[in-house]
């Protein structure tokens, strides 16, 4: 009987002290793309700070491919997707909101300072044609090259493919494929014969390779001149509902200020 | 009893109690094993897709996985094969390869460590070393991957892979420190403590009289050790490996980090040049691979892999019931 009085007891304490906590709203769970991530961070750190009654939306990363099935089956509110939506891979159903454009930078170790790569060498280097740094002009380090790729679920690896390569080229598959853009960032910096690509934010520590002749920097992707920019998605079930309707509508608002120079800072805003 | 007297009638009899707690226990172990049963058909039914559009021909080698996984993310599969061709000999050929050399590396170090423990050690430093060995077995396995992947792999490419090396293999497969030989050394140290801990305490159950009996004979102490005190432990050792191989087999996030990316059947005929060529062996190829459960045919394969692993573990647990049984034969509990 004790026992039971105490099981009692502990579980009214256990209701009772929970009920606050689910008498406030829930906040909004978004994750996917770990390109999207850091501005997503930064949106809802804002966000949450223009309207301290709504909970900061809690921001986590995976990949694209985990954005846009996360959206799909209910684990996410709002999904993250760097990549464009493709038709009958994505399930049906599923709302794309553009939020952003971004520029995907090739980028090397900081001991081989490549200022500028050619599309052909681009191609060559990528499709595993070119194995030798003494074959890439300006290259400052000698021996075989180590290709770093993303993984097949990656937005950045799907923009990569698309606007450097085109539709009929393949990266080479000896390629190392990094599951993140922080795993790359971390596999080019400690490796000097590395090359691989990450999403703008993530170009601190390593060096951003020029594509044509355009330095891969913020003002040449704003300006239109670097050719390797994307677009950055935010997805939904169904047309936004709610909380996830309100937050995408101040993220989206034409000429939000706050949101506009958070984008600007690292990317480019687009609303 | 029920019986009693009248002013404990309004309690229900420990009898009653009794039943129902058996009950309720009941019910929970039950549960269990509904829960088991319904994971296992879960995994069965989406994997059969994958093992019933490749056949027996998925656990062999053919084309490239990375290529594979690619055909079935973008939904377009490859020129003559269906979107589910999937050949898995590279993953599986990497998990054996990562597992043996773990394991036999670490049964080398860890019974000469337990040898150590349970017949040279002073008791101060037994006293130090044994949680050491405790606290060693449950560090979680992100914390090895973490040190493998920010400061062994990137030491293990600077400094162990030459340049001429790299380019020997440079139209085969790239080199670099996630490789072969940095996936089973970090292994090793992963698996190492359990297998001290166990062989340890077999050890240390061998009765004295024997060892004493040994000695008494004449035999000296290292022969005593590697005749009666290794002879009686050795189907705990065995008992250890099934154990450590099972962790091995299903360690999934510090493989992921330090030999994930590249599914490459490592050649042995490669000579030193082996040990560096990149493996990812099936449990971090599911890590590696998970984000695109969007398109159905990537979650078949997936869970085609991950019931290989099932079947595996379970295997496993017999061969570990299995070689647990002459040990009772001497009345040693393990």
């Amino acid at each position: 009987m004790r026992a039971h009085r105490t099981l009692m007891l502990s579980l009214i304490a256990t209701i009772a002290l929970a009920a606050p906590a689910s008498a406030v709203a829930r906040p909004l769970i978004i994750g996917g793309s770990t390109s999207v991530l850091p501005l997503a961070q930064k949106l809802a750190t804002a966000y949450h700070r223009a309207f301290p009654k709504i909970p900061s939306p809690k921001v986590g990363g995976g990949q694209s491919d985990v954005g846009i099935s996360g959206a799909a089956s209910g684990r996410f509110d709002i999904g993250d997707s760097s990549r464009d939506p493709i038709r009958g891979v994505d399930p049906t159903g599923l709302v794309f909101t553009k939020i952003a454009r971004d520029g995907v930078c090739v980028i090397t170790n900081p001991q081989n300072p490549l200022s500028n790569l050619s599309a052909e060498n681009v191609e060559g280097i990528f499709t595993g044609r070119i194995r030798d740094w003494s074959q890439v002009p300006g290259a400052r380090v000698s021996g075989p090259i180590d290709l770093f790729d993303r993984d097949g679920a990656s937005g950045t690896q799907d923009a990569f493919q698309h606007i450097f390569l085109g539709e009929t080229l393949k990266i080479s598959p000896s390629a190392t494929a990094e599951t993140s853009n922080g795993l790359e960032q971390n596999a080019i910096s400690s490796d000097k014969q590395a090359i691989g690509f990450v999403s703008f934010a993530y170009t601190s520590g390593v060096n951003a390779v020029g594509y044509q002749g355009i330095p891969c920097t913020l003002r040449n992707a704003k300006s239109g001149q670097y050719g390797g920019v994307r677009n950055f998605w935010m997805v939904t079930k169904g047309v936004p509902k709610g909380e996830a309707a309100k937050f995408l509508a101040w993220v989206t608002k034409p000429g939000n200020q706050t949101v506009r120079s958070i984008v600007n800072s690292q990317w480019i805003a687009i609303h | 009893m029920a019986t009693g007297a009248p002013n404990q009638a309004r309690r229900s009899s420990p009898a009653v109690t009794d039943r129902r707690a058996e009950l309720t226990l009941g019910a929970l172990a039950v549960s269990v094993l509904v829960l088991v049963g319904l994971m296992l058909a879960t995994v069965a039914i989406k994997a059969w897709p994958s093992f019933s559009a490749n056949g027996l021909a998925w656990f062999g080698p053919g084309g490239d996985v990375v290529t594979q996984f690619r055909a079935m993310h973008a939904g377009v599969p490859l020129p003559g094969h269906s979107l589910l061709y999937f050949r898995a000999w590279p993953l599986i050929w990497g998990t054996l390869l990562v597992t043996v050399i773990a394991v036999v590396l670490a049964l080398i170090a860890s019974t000469l460590a337990a040898i150590f423990l349970t017949e040279f050690a002073p008791a101060p430093v037994r006293r130090v070393l044994e949680p050491v060995v405790r606290l060693l077995a449950g560090v979680p396995s992100v914390v090895y991957g973490l040190i493998g992947i920010l400061a062994i792999a990137p030491w293990v490419n600077e400094n162990l892979i030459s340049n001429s090396r790299k380019q020997s293999v440079a139209y085969v497969v790239q080199l670099n420190g996630d490789n072969l030989m940095t996936a089973a050394l970090i292994l090793t140290v992963m698996i190492l403590p359990i297998m001290v801990a166990l062989s340890a305490q077999a050890l240390s159950s061998v009765p004295a009289s024997w060892r004493e009996g040994s000695a008494a004979l004449g035999v000296n102490r290292w022969r005593t050790i590697w005749r009666v005190s290794l002879r009686t432990a050795r189907p705990a050792i065995a008992a250890a490996i099934v154990l450590a191989t099972a962790r091995a087999l299903g360690e999934a996030i510090m493989l992921a980090m330090v030999s994930g990316g590249r599914p490459f059947a490592a050649n042995p005929l490669d000579g030193i040049t082996f040990l560096f060529e990149p493996v990812q062996p099936l449990g971090a190829t599911i890590v590696q691979e998970f984000g695109g459960q969007t398109t159905g045919a990537v979650a078949n394969t997936i869970y085609a892999i991950a019931a290989v692993l099932l079947v595996s573990a379970a295997f496993l647990s017999f061969a570990g019931w299995a070689v647990k049984q002459p040990l009772k034969r001497y009345g040693i509990g393990v």
